[in-house]
């Protein structure tokens, strides 16, 4: 164990040395404006774009290029540029234009080294399918493998589709997307989740103020509804283990605050989950539980790699048989989230998450009603995650 | 019309020779056509085996990109597979489904997000596996339903076609261990990527040869009894001996192992396409 340690901090200290080690790397062509090809006279093909207002040229080998400079196969993902278009090299540099080396243009969502090899930079982690492992700090370090605060997470399909427009909308669905924790032991599974935000261009309210000039405030009311199906949680008590199914949620979301293409938001969201619960004391239960939550979910930079998601839930069962009469019935919970993306293989983002939760219940005999807190991080590996839209 | 007649004729012999020439479509003697290859990965099989009768759908099919020629993702999925034995104690062993996906790219490589990016080349694929719902009876009073598992892939045989795949990687699962009378719940078994998996798949480009090995071992953490080593292999080698209607019959073989149910189940079937995709080599109707 101590040599993979060792091979750790190696790699921990190779890198950024490599990293210092290398040289700035050209200007990259804008993907936006036209490429020019020609040929010099060795036959090989270059590919040239100009920039009229800094009177700067970019150019650059219409090849990939092995460790020697050679010119080895074509670019990949690259536009058709055609030869004899009409560009005159020398016209340009009659008329002040300098030539500089640069890199060939990359797609939107992606980049190219040096040597022309095309990479993704720009990742979206609501498409995606994943998988993942975390652990709680406290763990057995003689044997990783047998941490006891062990966690997998999983999700079989992550899917956002936007529907923009004046009025846009985003469809977010999830498919088989849970989490299960070792000891104690505690799953987490909904088999199907469906949310939808919209937002509205006729405000729910005009405000007018005639204090000094007159001015308008809208006050717009972005509903969207929440729904899941198939939802389990299994968790293991003093008294033995108990399931409680969630086999319909469904609810009224309204967005507080939107961002242009609603991929974030900041939601309240409030309604009823049809619901049975099986512990070994009271045997099996039926409920309708009221429930509301405040969820944030927010991807902090363009690229993709920062996400914060944050859920604050309340819920309230009327259970269909009586159970605790004198007492308030109520789930709590909240959590929070930070996923970045550390690494990409073959194009695929490997993330790094960490999490904060609290969870305070009343509603399983042998559960403490008293807030219990956990903290754990983990990585994620993802697949599919293409770029984020423009 | 009298001299249209044996040019006709001439011209239908000529024809034939040349798809006597295509490796994938065979001629009789009377000129008619049948299929020599086959497409393994799109049918619907019905089993009989000394092990039981059974049968599964499988869907392979590639994701392309104009703009990335160089890139494909293979997909692979098995749907509703099972197999009964009445003759082990009503014995049921069922997936609902699974599915392999590849990417395939001209290079391999990791992107560290420096900035800029660095792109480090690697010489393999990547890809997942996903098991959902698999159900195994192992006496009239037990069962295992593995609920979920995902597993992370390199495949090292970078094929581009699905023919071929030799991938390893860690597998994360969760399985719960049931009472059948009554149906409880007596232990969750779980590997938080604690478990190596390694998927083995070969096929002959023909389609009548298909060997698949897949085995997993690792440490499985069980609800009251802590980390256990546990280990899974299951082969398979299967021929297609004849075809009927161009749909191929096959003899294969099976063997699985679980170290958990400490349990070894082999057989020896014959395997019906009840529907298959026609290989698009295979050429049946001549060119009019």
């Amino acid at each position: 164990m101590k040599s993979v340690y060792a091979a750790l901090a190696a790699i921990g200290i190779a890198l950024p040395a490599i990293s210092r080690a290398d040289p700035p790397l050209p200007p990259m062509m804008d993907p936006d404006r036209p490429v020019h090809c020609g040929r010099d006279r060795a036959g090989d093909t270059w590919r040239m774009q100009c920039d009229d207002a800094k009177k700067l040229c970019l150019y650059a080998p219409d090849s990939e290029l092995d460790a020697d400079g050679n010119r080895v196969r074509p670019l990949e993902q690259v536009r058709d540029c055609a030869e004899n278009d009409g560009f005159d090299r020398a016209a340009y540099e009659k008329a002040g234009y300098q030539f500089i080396p640069g890199r060939p243009d990359a797609p939107w969502g992606w980049s190219r080294d040096e040597r022309g090899r095309v990479f993704q930079v720009n990742f979206d982690l609501h498409r995606r399918m994943y998988f993942g492992v975390g652990y709680s700090p406290q763990k057995i370090i003689e044997n990783p493998l047998e941490s006891t605060r062990s966690t997998v997470d999983f999700g079989l399909l992550v899917l956002d589709i936007y529907d923009p427009g004046p009025e846009p909308t985003r469809h977010r669905i999830r498919l088989l997307e849970g989490e299960v924790a070792l000891q104690p032991f505690s799953a987490e599974v909904t088999l199907a989740h469906y949310d939808m935000s919209h937002r509205f261009m006729d405000p729910l309210l005009r405000i007018t103020t005639f204090v000094g000039e007159p001015e308008r405030h809208d006050l717009h009311l972005d509903l969207g509804m929440f729904t899941e199906a198939g939802g389990l949680e299994l968790r293991q008590t003093s008294y033995g283990d108990t399931e409680l199914w969630k086999h319909a949620t469904a609810q009224v979301t309204m967005d507080l605050w939107q961002s242009a293409n609603l991929e974030s938001f900041v939601r309240l969201r409030t309604g009823g989950i049809l619901e049975g619960q099986y512990d070994p004391v009271n045997g099996y239960r039926s409920a309708l539980t009221e429930s509301t939550a405040l969820d944030i979910d927010a991807v902090l930079d363009p690229a993709g790699f920062h996400n914060v998601r944050f859920e604050l839930a309340h819920e309230l069962p009327r259970y269909f048989t009586p159970y605790a009469p004198n007492v308030l019935v109520q789930r709590m919970h909240a959590k929070l989230q930070y996923e970045t993306i550390v690494l990409a293989i073959n194009d695929q983002p490997l993330s790094l998450h960490v999490a904060a939760g609290g969870e305070k219940r009343n509603d399983i005999p042998g559960v403490p009603d008293q807030w219990a807190f956990v903290v754990d991080a983990g990585l994620r590996f993802s697949l599919w995650a293409p770029p984020r839209p423009r | 019309m009298g001299t249209a007649a044996p040019a006709l004729t001439i011209a239908l012999c000529a024809v034939a020779a040349v798809a006597h020439a295509d490796p994938c479509t065979g001629t009789t003697d009377a000129g008619a056509r049948f299929a020599t290859c086959f497409d393994p990965g799109n049918r619907l099989v019905l089993d009989a085996a000394t092990s039981g009768f059974g049968g599964g759908i499988a869907i392979r099919h590639d994701i392309t990109f104009e703009d990335e020629p160089d890139l494909i993702w293979k997909m692979s999925h098995e749907l509703a597979n099972a197999e009964w034995a009445p003759l082990d104690n009503n014995r049921f062993d069922g997936l609902l489904y699974r599915g392999i996906y590849v990417r395939h790219s001209r290079d391999g490589h990791v992107v560290l997000p420096t900035d800029p990016p660095k792109k480090i080349f690697l010489p393999f694929d990547i890809g997942a596996l996903v098991e959902v719902g698999r159900l195994e009876t192992h006496s009239p009073t037990s069962a295992t339903l593995g609920i979920v598992e995902t597993a992370a892939l390199v495949d090292l045989a970078r094929s581009r076609s699905a023919r071929w795949r030799a991938a390893i990687g860690p597998s994360a699962s969760w399985r719960v261990e049931l009472d059948r009378m009554p149906l409880a719940i007596s232990d969750h078994a779980i590997a938080p990527f604690s478990s190596l998996l390694v998927d083995l798949h070969g096929e002959s480009d023909d389609g009548l040869w298909i060997g698949e090995a897949r085995g997993e071992a690792g440490y499985f953490w069980h609800l009251d009894r802590g980390w256990l080593v546990e280990e899974r292999a299951e082969a398979s080698l299967e021929r297609v001996v004849l075809a009927i209607d161009d749909r191929p019959v096959a003899l294969y073989a099976a063997v699985r192992y679980e170290s958990a149910y400490a349990e070894t189940i082999a057989g020896l079937g014959v395997r019906f396409a009840v529907f298959d995709r026609a290989d698009p080599r295979v050429s049946l109707h001549p060119p009019q």
